[in-house]
Formats: structure tokens, C-alpha cells, sequence
């Protein structure tokens, strides 16, 4: 649906008296003034295109529509000041890869009885990649598994990044967590990304002895980006007769390349991670084939028509982030095809919120809820 | 969030702690977030558990970092215990005080007490009465005259998001207040004081202290016209009426030549080329101005024409291009983003 702005442009620039440009009178009247020059009217076009896009995408409405964010949220901003940038282009890319690198592993165990021992794995084409295993001290035998696939828009974060609360379910439930690198874009683009994830689940199915890992209780888990790649590995370890899954972990999944939901107008230039950033993710994963008809499922799942046989499903998001609308349409199509999933929505949430301010109530009700459904999954 | 305010210290050794810990009680008030909210956000902030006791309800809580709620009991490392308002809170830290611990439980200690009802409000804090047309007029002046201003002079407002860089941060009157643009680093100047050696800062027109909350509403349109680095201050009184005139209506709403002007602005040289156009009698000065071929200044023309319902060089057509462009700089503001980091 276009905004109030697409309309005002362009009946007003029909209603001039004054002298409408060959351009404006379409393709032959401009090649007719200015013979030969199809390349020109076509680079001209393809820029008109673009600019109506961004001003359907500026949506003056949904921005006034947008719900607050929570109290709590906004008293830890005014700390910031600000936000850390909300609008992530592919010049801060770098700056993001420094600044979005994980902890160090001392600060992630944070002293508990937790052991972390480093593998490799063949990814993608069988290139070598790293996974960081990590256990309780004093498990024993085989134990549930959990495959993490880190977030940060596609192109920046390693395994060690937001793995913080993902690591309290080594202690809380003794799983086996396996936390993987893949190549990111724009470096490596579709399928790289996704199909490295793919490999890790298969090598962590094949590896399930010497990992110690049970079999019949192997989930994978995954945040923003990662949320979205470990949707698409539920898909394809359903299509490809892989390895099974007991549950889907999706934390405010990056699951839609078209950008077309009312949420991902709302946020524009302020939260966490924007229609912008989610623009330059998405373009660096997929290029020019972004929005179009031959994006794969397993890189954007909210493209699937088919959601029978997948996993339980546990979906969270906060309801003032971009995220909101495909997470929400993800949940219900699972519903739709008989699927089980569970879905919460904070109010007032932005994206990431629980990494923000762990402290706030928002924050520690996520994190609760999380907890009890993955002890329900694959506690003992 | 303890984090976040050494890694802030970090960045920007000169960043007013201060008032961004008062910002972030005053947001969590008007929020009405609870008891356990308003300690967990202390001890979030000092990175150790916060406690309180009331002492009519002889109820005590003690919450972590993390924003769990502890078990009772006390503990022995208390630091900088503060009595005030019938409740005794405090900070469990090992070792001596930070320097930010102190303002953390006075700012503590207020908003329990007005989410406890002891206190409606702060009396400590008074500058953003004087800027609210809302509050009695007679409670504007006295609130003015206990803030040591003179009744027959004239101020200005400035106003600066909290993460403003200073180069020098002299002694001012000065609060956070809130805005309709959110928690605001705001402060009452002499009206002679046309600058301020920070940046992104907009200044407000010079008035009585009865029309003080028009110089916030100028201050406002003024820090929204910034661009930093390029434009690090703007004071209103170099625009006039058009700022007041702005001030005084919904920029966010719908405008005629403004929403025809977004087309415009959506090429990468709009805001180069219209300033330059702006600026000069002539195309040749603009392009001039602008740093261009006349040819491509002509062209850029052309495409504005083409994307405008009216000629922004004829008659009236160039008042209406200025004021729509400057409506759009206000809309489209960055001033108050947080500048990316690469930046710092």
C-alpha cells in the first residue's frame, strides 16, 4: 500500500500546465528527442524506480503509528543517549565486524563449571569451519544437543557473539551447546551462509557420539539473522530427509528479504536495526536477486508455502521492532499447517532488547519464558 | 547497562554522566516503572546489587545487577547508604564508592519517593516548570527569581541531545528537561550568549521570562536544523520568523510543498543544490556556490522542475522551495541520532 506522498507527487506533477518533459511521455516520445539513447532512459527509469520505492518505504503513517518503547527500554537509552546506529549501511560494515565481535570465552563462562572445547567442521563445499562445543564439567553420557548460528545481520558476529544467554542452558540443563562460525556476506553470499549452517547440523547428527550429544533431542537455535538461517535449516533438514529435529529456537528471526510488512516501515531510523540496515543485510546475502521471485526458502523462510512436519517452534520478538509482522506471519502460517509453535510478543520491545538491558522486567519475563520452554523441549 | 556507561566513559571521557543518570530516573517515573523496576536500573548502573528499606512498611528489597530480586538479609559492604523521605537505599559494593554512585541514589531515593507517593515531585529540579506554558504563569516567575534570574531581562533556551560533544562546559543553568523530542539536555542563557561551544546545540530566540517556553519551542527547530559536523550550532535569531513560524506548527504532519519536496530530496545532491540555489540570485552563483558545472547546476534544475508542481526560481515559487526545504531539514533531522560511532 503506498503512503500519502506517491499520489501527491504524482497527480500534482500531472496536473501542471507547465511543459512535461519527453521523459515524463514515456520511452518513445524521449527516444524520439533524443534518438539512440535507450541506455540513458533506462538508467533514468531504473533510478525513478528506485526513488518511488524509498518513498513508499518512508511512510510517513506507519511512523506516527509505531508503539512507544517501554519505559525501562527508553530510561536505558537515555544512558546511550541515542542508540547505537539504528541505520547499518555497507560503509559501517567493518566498523560493525570490530565492534559486534563477541566476548572472550573467560567472560562467557564467567567462572561456572562449564568446559569449551574447539572443533572443526566441513561447511559449505567442504571448506573448513570452526565450532565451539561447550558442556557441563560433570556431564555424563550423552545429552540433548543444541546448534547455535549466531546473529548480526548476515554480515558481521562470530560464534562467541550473544552466545551469553544461550550458554546458561549448558549449566541450567546440561545440554551440549554447539556454537558455529559461517562465512558471512557480502563476502560470501547466498547459498554460502545458510548451507554452512546446513553442514553443521549434519555434522553435529553424524558427530553425535564423540560430541556426546542424544539424537533424539537435537534443536536448533538461532537469533536475528541466525533466527532466520536456523528456520531455513528446519526446512531443509524437512525437505532433504536430514537429520530430526525436537524444536526450532527463533529469537527475533530476520526471515523475510522482501521488507514489505508495516513494521519494517515503522522503525525507520531508530531502533536497533531498521528497514535500512535490514536493506544492506539482506542485499549483501542475496544482491540484485533481493525481493525478487528466485530467492530460496531456506535463506528467506517467510517465503515458504510449506510448513507441515517441522519441529515445535518457539518465537519471540519485541512488538516495536521491524521484525514484529514476519514473526508474527511465520507463527501463524506454522499454526495454519497444524504445526506447534509458540509465539510471545513484549510490548515496547526493540530488537535485541534482552541483550540491551537484561535487568528490565520486559527483559527478564523474555528470558523466563525462553527458559521454561526449552527446559519443557529438552530438559530432562 | 553498567557496560554501557564505563564503555561511554571510554568513548567520551567528557560525556555528562550526570545528566544522563537523571535522564534515565526521570524516563523510568514518567514510565511509572516500580520499585524493583527503579532498583534494578541502580544496581544496573552501579553493577552491584541496590537495595531499600522502607521504614514505615519495614520493607526491604535488594535486587542485582541483573535485576533479580535477593533474598532478604543484610549486607555488610554497604556503600554511601542515603536516609531521605522515610526510606533508607543504598549500594553492596566491595571497596570504595564510584564516582557516579552518589548521584545514582540520590536519583534513586527521588523517584521512590514519588513512586511511593512521599513526593510529587522533585525540588531539586525546577528549570523545566519554567519552560512549560502550562504551568502557572506566577509559579514561572517565582520558580525564575529562586533560579537567581532578573525579572526585566531576557533569556534564551539552548538545547542539546544528552550526547552532545562539549568542548568547554562552563558553569550554566542547566537541567534535563523533557520534550515532545524526548529527554533533552536544555539550559537558560543571557540573551547576549549566542553561542556555546558544543555541538549539535540549536539556540532560541531572546525573551521575557513569561515567554520563555517560545524560546524552547525556537531551541528545538533550531537543533533539529544542525548537521553535524557541518552545522554544529544554529541560533534562530539568524532565521527569523521562519523558525518561529515552524516552531509553531506540525512538522510531522503532511505539508503540501514539502511532501512534493521529498521526491526531490531523494537524489544525493538535493540538499547540496537547493542550499546552493537558495543562497544565490543566479544560476551561475548557485553553481558557483555549489562547486558545479553550470551545465550539470542547470540540469539538477531541470529534474527539480520536473518533480515540483511549481517553478522554485519564479515569484513566489522560491519562498515556497525556501520554506519547504527548511521544513524538510526539520523532518528529516539526524540531529538527534546518535552520530555513528566511527565518528567518535
Amino acid at each position: 500500500m503506498p503512503g500519502p506522498v506517491v499520489p501527491s507527487v504524482l497527480q500534482r506533477s500531472c496536473l501542471r500546465t507547465r511543459r512535461i518533459s519527453p521523459f515524463r511521455r514515456g520511452p518513445a516520445a524521449y527516444l524520439q528527442a533524443q534518438p539512440g539513447r535507450e541506455q540513458t532512459f533506462l538508467k533514468m527509469h531504473r533510478m525513478n524506480q528506485r526513488i518511488l520505492g524509498n518513498l513508499r518505504a518512508l511512510d510517513p503513517q506507519a511512523r506516527r503509528d509505531r508503539p512507544a518503547f517501554d519505559p525501562e527500554l527508553r530510561a536505558g537509552l537515555a544512558i546511550v543517549g541515542g542508540m547505537f546506529p539504528p541505520t547499518v549501511t555497507s560503509d559501517l560494515i567493518d566498523f560493525m565486524r570490530v565492534s559486534y565481535a563477541g566476548p572472550a570465552l573467560d567472560t562467557l563462562i564467567g567462572g561456572r563449571s562449564i568446559r569449551c572445547e574447539e572443533r572443526v567442521f566441513e561447511g559449505y563445499g567442504g571448506h573448513e569451519l570452526k565450532a565451539s562445543v561447550f558442556r557441563h564439567e560433570q556431564a555424563s553420557g550423552r545429552r540433548p544437543g543444541v546448534l547455535f548460528v549466531h546473529s548480526g545481520g548476515l554480515m558481521f558476529g562470530d560464534r562467541f557473539s550473544g552466545l551469553d544467554r544461550m550458554i546458561d542452558f549448558v549449566e541450567l540443563l546440561g545440554v551440549v551447546l554447539v556454537s558455529i562460525e559461517y562465512r558471512l556476506a557480502p563476502e560470501h553470499r547466498d547459498p554460502y551462509p545458510r548451507e554452512d549452517v546446513y553442514a553443521a547440523l549434519e555434522w553435529m547428527a553424524s558427530h553425535a557420539e564423540s560430541l556426546g550429544v542424544r539424537l533424539d533431542r537435537l534443536l536448533i537455535a538461532g537469533a536475528s539473522a541466525g533466527g532466520g538461517l536456523a528456520a531455513g535449516a528446519a526446512l531443509a533438514a524437512r525437505d532433504r530427509g536430514g537429520p530430526r529435529l525436537c524444536g526450532q529456537l527463533l529469537d527475533y528471526p530476520m526471515l523475510d528479504d522482501r521488507g514489505l510488512t508495516k513494521s519494517t516501515r515503522q522503525f525507520d531510523g531508530i531502533g536497533v536495526w531498521d528497514r535500512v540496515s535490514n536493506e544492506t543485510g539482506w542485499n549483501a546475502l542475496l544482491g540484485d536477486a533481493r525481493g525478487g521471485p528466485d530467492v530460496s526458502v531456506y535463506a528467506a523462510p517467510a517465503r515458504a508455502t510449506q510448513h507441515h512436519d517441522l519441529p515445535p517452534a518457539f518465537l519471540d520478538v519485541g512488538s516495536a521492532e521491524i521484525f514484529r509482522d514476519e514473526t508474527v506471519a511465520y507463527a501463524d502460517a506454522l499454526w495454519n499447517a497444524g504445526a506447534d509453535a509458540e509465539l510471545h510478543v513484549w510490548p515496547g520491545g526493540f530488537h535485541a532488547f534482552d541483550i540491551f538491558a537484561p535487568h528490565t522486567a520486559l527483559s527478564r519475563g523474555m528470558i523466563a519464558t525462553r527458559r521454561a520452554w526449552m527446559s519443557r523441549v529438552l530438559g530432562d | 547497562m553498567q557496560e554501557l556507561l564505563a564503555r561511554l566513559k571510554a568513548l567520551d571521557p567528557n560525556a555528562s554522566l550526570a545528566l544522563r543518570i537523571i535522564a534515565c530516573f526521570d524516563e523510568l517515573v514518567r514510565g511509572g516503572v516500580n520499585i524493583h523496576g527503579l532498583l534494578g536500573a541502580a544496581a544496573s548502573l552501579a553493577g552491584c546489587v541496590a537495595g531499600y528499606t522502607g521504614h514505615e512498611s519495614a520493607r526491604t528489597l535488594r535486587v542485582s545487577p541483573s535485576g533479580q530480586a535477593l533474598k532478604d538479609g543484610r549486607a555488610d559492604w554497604r556503600v554511601g547508604a542515603l536516609e531521605a523521605d522515610g526510606m533508607t537505599v543504598w549500594l553492596e559494593r566491595h571497596g570504595p564508592a564510584h564516582v557516579n554512585d552518589r548521584m545514582i541514589l540520590e536519583r534513586l531515593a527521588l523517584a521512590l519517593a514519588v513512586r511511593s507517593g512521599h513526593q510529587a515531585e522533585d525540588p531539586l529540579r525546577r528549570l523545566g516548570d519554567l519552560l512549560d506554558a502550562d504551568v502557572d504563569v506566577e509559579q514561572r516567575r517565582a520558580t525564575a527569581s529562586k533560579l537567581g534570574l532578573v525579572p526585566r531581562l531576557r533569556y534564551r533556551v539552548a538545547s542539546l541531545p544528552l550526547f552532545a560533544t562539549w568542548k568547554q562546559h562552563r558553569e550554566l543553568l542547566e537541567d534535563v528537561v523533557h520534550t515532545r523530542l524526548g529527554p533533552l539536555h536544555v539550559c537558560v542563557l543571557p540573551a547576549e550568549v549566542k553561542h556555546i561551544d558544543a555541538s549539535p546545540c540549536g539556540i532560541g530566540v531572546a525573551t521575557a521570562i513569561d515567554d520563555l517556553h517560545r524560546s524552547l519551542a525556537t531551541a528545538l527547530v533550531s537543533l533539529r536544523l544542525c548537521s553535524v559536523p557541518h552545522v554544529p550550532v544554529v541560533v534562530a535569531d539568524d532565521y527569523g520568523g521562519l523558525i518561529d513560524l515552524l516552531a509553531q506548527c506540525s512538522i510531522d504532519r503532511p505539508l503540501l510543498d514539502v511532501e512534493e519536496l521529498e521526491g526531490v530530496m531523494q537524489h544525493a545532491w538535493a540538499v547540496q543544490t537547493l542550499d546552493a540555489l537558495l543562497r544565490s540570485a543566479s544560476i551561475r552563483d548557485a553553481s558557483r556556490i555549489a562547486g558545479v558545472h553550470h551545465s550539470t547546476m542547470q540540469a539538477r534544475l531541470e529534474t527539480i522542475r520536473d518533480l515540483l508542481s511549481f517553478d522554485p526560481l519564479e515569484g513566489i515559487g522560491r519562498t515556497r522551495v525556501g520554506l519547504a526545504f527548511l521544513a524538510w531539514r526539520v523532518r528529516h533531522s539526524s540531529a538527534l541520532d546518535l552520530p555513528p560511532p566511527t565518528c567518535r
